[in-house]
């Protein structure tokens, strides 16, 4: 029971500060840098701590206090209360989401059985799709409760191109769980532990377009028409300032690393490292004795599945920052005349091989 | 030195069809393909900036101001200056056409005569917070006596009343403006008015 309960508080210990603490502040540094060096630029490093200038990590902890140190204003004749509420909407279901992601294996530690993952849910996936449709709510509040034309608009765009890009990519995983037998993300993680098993392999449709439904309901590039900066001023959060404005900036972020998650647990092999499995990692971590073998492997698979996300945030903002932003009509008509159809004959075809070969 | 050399440019085929081929409507290869060319980038200006890449060629094209300064060209139009004669006295004879033509009404002059009858400016003021630097002046002055410095910095200042220059905080000498006067006997004498 105790062994149970610091288990628990661990995990959410581990996974809150890597989140909170490490990916959301070192987010806003590499996507100002990763945008500076895929443009041939240095991007912002003058911040500095008495002359050490972090090659402009600082600049988080300067946005940070300048973040605090700003007016936080309600526009007049806004509606108070769901201007105040809609970042909590939009910031909750993406710290949350993170939950049912598994980020190791499971081991037998000191006698007792640890599964790294917070909650090991039966319906993982569906959970992720629940808690994802949540994060709607926060878009449209903001857009409607800022009296404002382009919060409006912006919030009318994100409503309409959020549910669209949920129908699809509800269809696009179905392909996976047929393949996977299971909703569990845990068992989806521990059948990839063989290299020619991953999900990629088995479903490349699934994956490009699961990857391209993520990214729409993100909002990010090339589907980001609800915050068109240049457009609409600033969208949906044109009338934040201060702290509710870094909360959506921050769910933005936090989004991206839980797509990172999804889409490593589902199609690159959650925590696995290719062409070794768990029994190879065990006897060459011997020498620490059997308990210190299994820390170290655990620590080897956590690595493993970080190293895979840090490589899709890098993609995502490679993507950001190749691709120009999409127009409003082809983003719907992109979603439900060609995601959409292709999602169902993947789910035809995925259907097909399963009965015929794999039983 | 501005502007490509004639010789290294190449005429480059434009496709002038509008309709994309099927493989350009597949969006993903289109996708990959431009992903690729800023990943090219993204990777070799990481490696740039552990190994600097060899001989003339950045890679970074950002100007570390204030430490490195960008080279201007003489067609730069910075801050109006008067230019002096060796003797340290405007060229300026007075005559006001730089008053008349300035499209922003910036400059203010009070002429006067010296002890040889000849005219010069008693006072010379240019507001600096109405100057648009357009060139106007320059180019309408009959004695070369105001020009376009390249100079940009220390423009702004806290009081408005500071930004009025007098005719001693506008003086140069004719050497610090040679290129200026080159360039514009050059691009001057071209018009045919």
């Amino acid at each position: 029971m105790l062994a149970d309960l610091i288990e628990s508080i661990a995990k959410i210990v581990f996974i809150f500060s890597v989140n909170l603490g490490f990916f959301a502040p070192v987010l806003g540094w590499v996507e100002r840098k990763q945008s500076a060096v895929m443009q041939d630029r240095i991007g912002a490093n003058r911040a500095d701590i008495f002359g050490y200038t972090a090659i402009g990590l600082f600049h988080s902890i300067a946005d940070a206090i300048k973040v605090l140190c700003k007016e936080d204003f309600i526009p007049t004749g806004a509606n108070r209360f769901f201007h105040t509420v809609a970042p909590f909407v939009s910031l909750v279901p993406a710290i949350a989401t993170f939950s049912v992601i598994p980020f190791g294996g499971s081991y037998t530690l000191f006698g007792h059985n640890v599964h790294l993952v917070i909650a090991d849910l039966d319906v993982g996936i569906l959970f992720i799709f629940a808690l994802a449709s949540l994060s709607t709510y926060g878009v449209v509040l903001a857009g409607w409760s800022s009296r404002s034309n382009w919060s409006l608009l912006g919030g009318l765009r994100a409503s309409g191109q959020m549910l669209s890009y949920e129908v699809a990519m509800g269809l696009t995983i179905i392909g996976v769980i047929m393949v996977y037998g299971s909703l569990k993300l845990t068992d989806i993680g521990a059948m990839q532990a063989d290299f020619f098993r991953w999900g990629i392999f088995m479903q490349p449709l699934g994956f490009i377009l699961f990857l391209a439904c993520a990214i729409a309901e993100n909002k990010r590039a090339p589907f980001d028409v609800p915050e068109a900066e240049s457009e609409l001023v600033a969208g949906y959060f044109t009338e934040y300032s201060g702290l509710k404005f870094v909360m959506f900036w921050m769910g933005e972020f936090l989004e991206i690393v839980t797509i990172g998650g999804i889409v490593t647990t589902l199609f690159f092999g959650a925590w696995h490292l290719p062409f070794v499995t768990d029994q190879m990692l065990l006897s060459f971590f011997q020498f620490a004795g059997p308990n210190g073998a299994v820390i170290l492997a655990m620590l080897v698979n956590i690595a493993t599945f970080f190293a895979k996300v840090v490589f899709f945030i890098w993609l995502q903002m490679a993507i950001r920052w190749t691709l120009p932003r999409f127009r409003y009509d082809q983003i719907m008509r992109l979603c439900w005349k060609m995601i959409l159809p292709l999602a169902l004959i993947n789910i035809l075809i995925t259907g097909l091989v399963v009965l015929l070969w794999i039983k | 030195m501005v502007g490509v050399p004639l010789a290294t440019l190449k005429p480059k085929r434009v496709r002038k069809n509008i309709e994309l081929t099927l493989w350009e409507k597949l969006y993903v290869f289109e996708v990959l393909r431009g992903l690729f060319i800023t990943t090219k980038h993204f990777v070799s200006n990481m490696i740039g900036f552990v190994i600097p890449p060899k001989g003339e060629k950045r890679s970074i094209f950002t100007v570390y101001y204030p430490e490195e300064k960008v080279t201007l060209p003489p067609a730069y139009r910075g801050r109006p200056v008067l230019v002096a004669r060796e003797d340290g006295t405007a060229k300026c004879v007075a005559c006001g056409l730089c008053e008349k033509i300035c499209p922003a009404c910036a400059i203010a002059i009070v002429g006067g005569e010296t002890a040889n009858e000849e005219r010069y400016p008693v006072k010379y003021t240019l507001d600096m917070s109405r100057c648009v630097y357009c060139g106007y002046c320059e180019e309408v002055c009959p004695k070369e006596a105001i020009v376009m410095s390249s100079e940009y910095e220390g423009l702004a200042q806290r009081d408005r009343r500071n930004m009025l220059y007098p005719k001693e905080k506008l003086l140069r000498s004719e050497e610090n403006v040679k290129g200026r006067i080159e360039y514009i006997r050059r691009i001057y004498s071209k018009c045919s008015y």
